[in-house]
């Protein structure tokens, strides 16, 4: 794991980025992968939110919070250990990991309230 | 249950709600309205507006108290920090406001709203609701009962309905998107050719409601307005039974008087309009109770002696640009007379 | 660190004085005079340009704004027939969004970008000139649709089914999308170049966190231009293709859908509100801080701010389609990352009044439209989260509640900071000081008419108003809130007209400015006022975020010639290229000189514009090959052609020039540009899959009509140059050259036969494309896959010819680089566009 975390460089800019990439990839794939469940195999509408649409799209949730939540906790480690230049670009990393893992957290809500195709 | 919840806050609201209505409506004169969502008229229409009046007083005072924090940051003396203490204050500032503010603010407010959203869900319900069937046209409205009893009935920019029920429009369009909103009432819907949007709606009681096209759909958008009333329900049965096609029909063939206009209706307008039991021309409005409406034109005048007249002889001036060509070939006499025969389609 | 220091004042007999250095330079960059000064590149007179041209627009988008409220102050008015209302409306959002708030603020980071991080120029000055032009072409040609009372009517967001040629048979429609997509290239390729100029231009030292707050405002601005503007570019062809030659994507009896217009259009038109904000915004965060005497508290937080904002905006685009009836859970997501949204604007509203709070905050005229630009901003902000909330947009949405939110977040959001931004830096455009008085009644006349404007309207829509409509009835409780609203309209345009004659006249009555003389912190004071056209003199080494407070004497050390790259006997414009993180110099950018053929090429894209509106295809086709030669001449004028650097010499101990090297600053406008691309072509792809899936009378035969085969050969001839590319490009990063243009021929052949098969596989198909929709996008897909292969196969042949010429080679490698990059993404898509149009039917079946 940590082995891993290092190879990512966790201080380079790039980091940026890439937590709100993550979540951009996983909206477009809940919006889109909803939409098509719900043109393909939509449940019905007396199922409620007990569905296979509603669980596959949280289960794509939790994937999504788990690995931006892993990558929030790398970054501040990252900042801990260093300053100046590296430790802003960890820093500044870590909070939009952060906020993109909320981010998913909040987004993904309805999921476990709404029928998913009315 | 929910129909049982629906209903009993329905009662309590139809027992008060006049003097209720009357009070409110005086306190805030600048509320009502045809067309206000302020004044609301059904259960959807009431939610949102309980919403919107904590959000107003929730924002007025987020906005005052920003703002009064700026200026007075003109005014205040200079305090001399360390850079540590520097760092907390604003560190305060920025979290707690920055922060947990909006996010206590935007959770707060999806856990109000998604419910309120479901309300105008076409969920399954134990009794199925009344479907009524709504089309948008360039300009006017299309409206269509397909479950009344002895046969579909379809009539134009009107819309009667019953009151104290949930009912489910099926809406679409048939040339561009219209928007489907009955202000009073609840939430708006697009009418998108192609394509059937449903929403539900209920009026607590017996009223005149104000509606309007609320999509940009060209020229005339401005005058694609709709007449709804809620009615009881056996009245409400009674208008459908009276646009049954066959008690049209005999209203449309009866009259010996107007035979001349009868024929100049079916050379002029009968490719486009019906009349149950003459035409079945479908690109114009419907006319089979065009006495009985109470305006003309999608909402452009109201409905009074000689005003059809009035309409087949300048509706091109009335309603610039609408799909109905103008008249200049037709004789006068010929569209007064065609005028007031359909002026007597009153079922 | 280690640095590479140029002092001005090297041994030997030519020691300069200031007068000479800055004579010497004025003869490089100085502007020409008369028929001469349509070739300027310079950023300093481009930007000026710009905001000039972007204030006629504003003037016109005023005016229309002004018959629009005079049409409503009273019930059933007949001051303008329906048609010219819709006709106004329509191009007041139209000219106020695209012809006058992006370019405005582009015009003001051309101009200011360069200066605040320590550069002397734009670093593609051609591209500022051509995106100049396309813009003042594209919008003569749009407004003068007004004149000819033939301008676009279906609204600012021309929905289908309505701005069709069945429902605006007119040419409306046409001149919006044409001009529409003209006067895009020019924000597209200022988005490109100020990328590429922040992050590779900056000043020696200037590392990335300690790049002044706008600058990184601009970079998310430039990089949200650069995503979101291609979704509405792959809209408008699709509809102009529908309207000319009937292909039905947006026609539901073809196969079409009208809801893929919205998508596309709001996939652009949410960024596009940050696109307005994010530069505002990065005013206000330069301004408070000097206005207050200190550094900004929390640049991290604000850097953390702007990237949210820029990513999250991208989805939002749902928010304006809530009533269209897509299923709720879908909606709530787009309802729950649209209140996300309110997340770091807080944090930077926040971010400003903590520096207020801890600084010494003075009232100067910039901060008073500061302060508007507050109470307003947040007023804007708070109904927008009470939009996002699903059940009471599908209340107040499409009413003149939505009307006045919209205009309480673009005027607030913009239009007042950038006030505020004018005024502050006007001594640095003239040299001269604004009149307090003149200022502060066009402040509150301006303020009070804009809140008597649209407060009111909150208020005619709550009671039920629909927006877009010529008139309306008495009775509804709507007359009096109009006829206020209209009357402070009024006085509004009274406010601004002061603000503009206050403008217009400090250029010759206003006091003269001292140096600095806001006592501001950034480089951009460190100009001679007004600047001179290679701004500064020697280019310093930065330490701080605020180099003007922790060193005062810089501007004059600067002008002296103390810094580095005071050097001007070579004839080129030259100035750093740094490093994109850290700030260290990696090489000497030169920069292209005054050119024609932006011009040339932009009025060539007028001809194909004009053309394509009047049906004259087969001039349109004529000019589309005039402008390509264009802009394939212009980039002849590269590398060591003469008009370029032929003489690679410089002094010693500096680094190299940049096109001596192997990753000059070309390669990153080569990658933002495909990132551009790369978002068309997203895009594109979506259109063909959400037709697939969600269009009503989507129909798609048994099997692809493409032949596999025949994409296959294609495939594998592409793959095959790219390979050869590859190498060569290896080769000339060791210095080896041999072979390079028997290469370059080699793979341009292959390019070639590409192309060919691709066209066999097209024409073979025999697409009715004017029948369904499936076969008018498969048309799209497989041309755009032709253009670019094309374009590649050109390339590479042109490149071939320049190692003939000696412009390209073993000296020279740069060229080959970034021809391979666009080699690189055609292959990426070429095999994407094989699987999702050809492979993937086959697979799932229709």
């Amino acid at each position: 794991m940590s082995i891993t975390m290092q190879r990512l460089n966790l201080t380079h800019p790039l980091h940026f980025v890439i937590g709100l990439t993550l979540w951009c990839i996983w909206f477009v794939a809940v919006y889109g992968g909803h939409a098509v469940a719900c043109s393909v195999a939509p449940p019905a509408p007396e199922q409620g939110i007990f569905t296979l649409v509603n669980a596959m799209l949280l289960v794509v949730s939790i994937a999504a919070i788990a690995l931006l939540a892993a990558l929030t906790v790398g970054c501040c480690r990252m900042a801990k250990r260093h300053e100046g230049r590296l430790r802003f670009n960890a820093t500044v990393s870590a909070g939009l990991y952060l906020f993109s893992t909320l981010g998913v957290v909040f987004a993904a809500m309805p999921i476990m309230g709404i029928p998913p195709c009315l | 249950m929910r129909l049982i919840i629906q209903r009993l806050t329905q009662q309590r609201v139809n027992s008060l709600g006049t003097p209720l209505a009357l009070s409110v409506g005086l306190l805030l004169a600048g509320c009502a309205g045809d067309k206000s969502i302020l004044d609301p008229a059904g259960q959807a229409a009431r939610d949102v507006v309980m919403i919107w009046w904590v959000m107003l007083g929730f924002g007025t005072v987020v906005l005052v108290l920003v703002t009064a924090f700026w200026l007075y940051t003109f005014k205040r003396k200079e305090v001399i920090r360390t850079p540590a203490e520097e760092r907390t204050i604003a560190r305060r500032w920025i979290i707690g406001g920055g922060i947990v503010l909006p996010v206590a603010s935007i959770t707060a407010l999806l856990a109000f709203g998604v419910p309120t959203g479901q309300r105008l869900l076409p969920l399954p319900l134990a009794e199925p609701p009344e479907v009524i069937e709504v089309i948008g046209h360039q300009w006017w409205w299309e409206v269509r009962y397909p479950g009344a009893e002895g046969g579909e009935v379809v009539t134009s920019n009107q819309l009667i309905m019953p009151a104290g029920e949930p009912i489910d429009f099926h809406v679409t369009g048939a040339d561009v998107i219209h928007a489907f909103w009955v202000p009073r009432l609840g939430g708006k819907i697009d009418m998108i050719p192609g394509r059937v949007n449903k929403i539900r709606l209920e009026a607590d009681e017996p009223a005149v409601f104000g509606a309007q096209c609320a999509e940009f759909c060209g020229a005339q958008h401005a005058q694609m307005q709709l007449y709804v009333e809620a009615v009881e329900r056996d009245e409400y049965d009674a208008w459908l039974a009276a646009r049954q096609t066959e008690a049209l029909s005999s209203l449309a063939a009866n009259d010996q008087q107007h035979e001349t206009a009868r024929e100049a209706f079916m050379t002029h307008c009968a490719s486009c309009h019906r009349v149950a039991g003459l035409s079945s021309g479908e690109e114009g409005p419907d006319l089979s109770d065009l006495g009985s409406r109470t305006s003309l034109g999608a909402g452009i005048m109201a409905m009074e002696e000689g005003a059809v007249t009035h309409w087949l002889k300048h509706h091109q001036r009335l309603k610039p640009g609408n799909k109905m060509p103008p008249h200049d070939d037709i004789e006068t006499a010929t569209l007064e007379s065609l005028g007031a025969w359909l002026e007597t389609l009153t079922p | 660190m280690t640095t590479i220091n140029r002092e001005a004042t090297p041994e030997g007999d030519n020691i300069k004085g200031p007068n000479q250095l800055h004579n010497d330079l004025h003869d490089i960059w100085g502007n020409p005079r008369g028929l001469k000064a349509l070739t300027i590149v310079n950023h300093t007179t481009l930007g000026l340009r710009f905001m000039v041209t972007g204030m006629v627009f504003f003037l016109i988008g005023g005016l229309l704004a002004m018959l629009v409220r005079t049409q409503l102050a009273l019930p059933d008015q007949d001051f303008m027939s329906p048609d010219i209302y819709s006709q106004v409306t329509t191009m007041h959002g139209t000219v106020m969004m695209f012809l006058f708030a992006i370019p405005m603020l582009e015009g003001l980071a051309i101009y200011m970008i360069p200066k605040m991080i320590g550069a002397r120029d734009l670093v593609c000055p051609r591209l500022t000139s051509l995106g100049y032009w396309c813009y003042l072409f594209g919008g003569i040609i749009l407004s003068f649709s007004l004149v000819l009372e033939m301008a676009p009517d279906s609204g600012w967001f021309m929905y289908t089914p309505l701005s069709s040629s069945e429902y605006s048979p007119g040419l409306g429609s046409d001149f919006w999308l044409l001009g529409i997509t003209f006067v895009e290239i020019s924000a597209l390729s200022a988005g490109v170049e100020l990328v590429v100029s922040i992050l590779r231009t900056r000043t020696q030292g200037m590392a990335l966190h300690k790049m002044p707050l706008f600058a990184w405002y601009i970079l998310a601005m430039a990089l949200m231009i650069v995503v979101g503007f291609p979704p509405l570019i792959l809209g408008s062809i699709l509809l102009e293709l529908e309207r000319a030659v009937g292909m039905p994507f947006f026609e539901v009896a073809g196969g079409g859908d009208p809801i893929l217009w919205q998508h596309l259009f709001w996939l652009f038109g949410h960024p596009e509100v940050y696109i307005i904000f994010l530069p505002a915004a990065g005013i206000v965060s330069t301004l408070i801080p000097v206005f207050a005497g200190r550094p900004i508290v929390g640049y991290g937080w604000v850097v953390f701010a702007i990237t949210v904002t820029g990513f999250i905006s991208f989805g939002l685009w749902v928010h304006h389609m809530f009533t269209v009836g897509i299923p709720q859970l879908a909606q709530a997501f787009f309802s729950a990352a649209s209140m996300l949204v309110a997340v770091p604007t807080a944090i930077q509203v926040f971010v400003w009044l903590a520096t207020l709070w801890l600084g010494k905050p003075k009232m100067k005229l910039p901060m008073l439209w500061i302060v508007g630009f507050l109470i307003i901003f947040v007023c804007g902000g708070l109904t927008g989260v009470m939009l996002a909330l699903v059940p009471f947009n599908w209340q107040v949405h499409d009413t003149h509640f939505v009307v006045a939110h919209m205009h309480y977040v673009l005027v607030g959001g913009m239009f007042f900071p950038l006030i505020a931004g004018l005024y502050y830096w006007l001594p640095l455009f003239s040299g001269r000081m604004p009149s307090e008085t003149l200022g502060k009644w066009g402040f509150w006349l301006t303020f009070s008419g804009f809140n008597g404007t649209f407060l009111i309207m909150h208020w005619t829509g709550l009671l039920g108003m629909p927006r877009r409509v010529y008139s309306y009835e008495t009775g509804m409780g709507w007359d009096i809130f109009n006829l206020l609203s209209s009357m402070s309209s009024f006085i509004m345009s009274a406010g601004i007209a002061m603000v503009l004659l206050d403008f217009a006249l400090h250029f010759r009555f206003g006091k003269p400015a001292k140096h600095n003389p806001w006592n501001a912190d950034t480089l951009e004071w460190a100009n001679s006022m007004p600047p001179s056209a290679y701004n500064f003199v020697s280019l310093p080494k930065i330490e701080t975020r605020h180099p003007l407070w922790d060193d005062p004497d810089l501007p004059r050390t600067m002008a002296e010639g103390q810094h580095s790259l005071a050097v001007a006997t070579h004839g080129r414009r030259e100035m750093w290229g740094t490093d994109p993180l850290t700030g260290k110099v990696r090489e000497i950018i030169h920069l292209p000189g005054n050119s024609w053929w932006p011009l040339f090429a932009a009025m060539a894209l007028a001809v194909v514009c004009v053309s394509l509106l009047t049906r004259l295809y087969p001039l349109a086709g004529i000019a589309v090959v005039v402008a390509g030669l264009f802009l394939l001449r212009w980039s002849w004028e590269n590398g060591a052609h003469p008009k370029a650097a032929p003489d690679a010499e410089v002094a010693p101990g500096d680094p190299p020039l940049h096109s001596r090297t192997m990753d000059g600053p070309g390669l990153w406008a080569m990658s933002i540009t495909l990132l551009a691309n790369g978002s068309f072509f997203l895009s594109y792809l979506f259109g063909w899959f959400y037709l697939w899936t969600v269009s009503p009378e989507w129909r798609m035969p048994e099997t692809s009509p493409l032949s596999l085969v025949g994409l296959i050969l294609a495939g594998v001839a592409l793959t095959a140059g790219v390979v050869i590319l590859e190498k060569l490009v290896r080769g000339l990063r060791q210095g080896k050259d041999a072979g390079l243009a028997v290469g370059m021929y080699s793979i341009s052949a292959l390019g070639f036969v590409q192309v060919a098969v691709t066209l066999w596989v097209l024409l073979s198909a025999d697409l009715a494309v004017t029948e369904t929709s499936h076969d008018a996008i498969i048309m799209v897909g497989l041309a755009y896959a032709l253009l670019h292969g094309g374009l590649g196969a050109v390339l590479t042949l042109l490149q071939g010819l320049r190692v003939g010429y000696g412009y390209v080679g073993a000296h020279a490698p740069f060229e080959p680089a970034v021809v391979a990059q666009w080699w690189r993404y055609n292959l990426v898509t070429f095999w994407i566009l094989v699987g999702a149009l050809a492979v993937l039917p086959r697979v799932i079946g229709s």
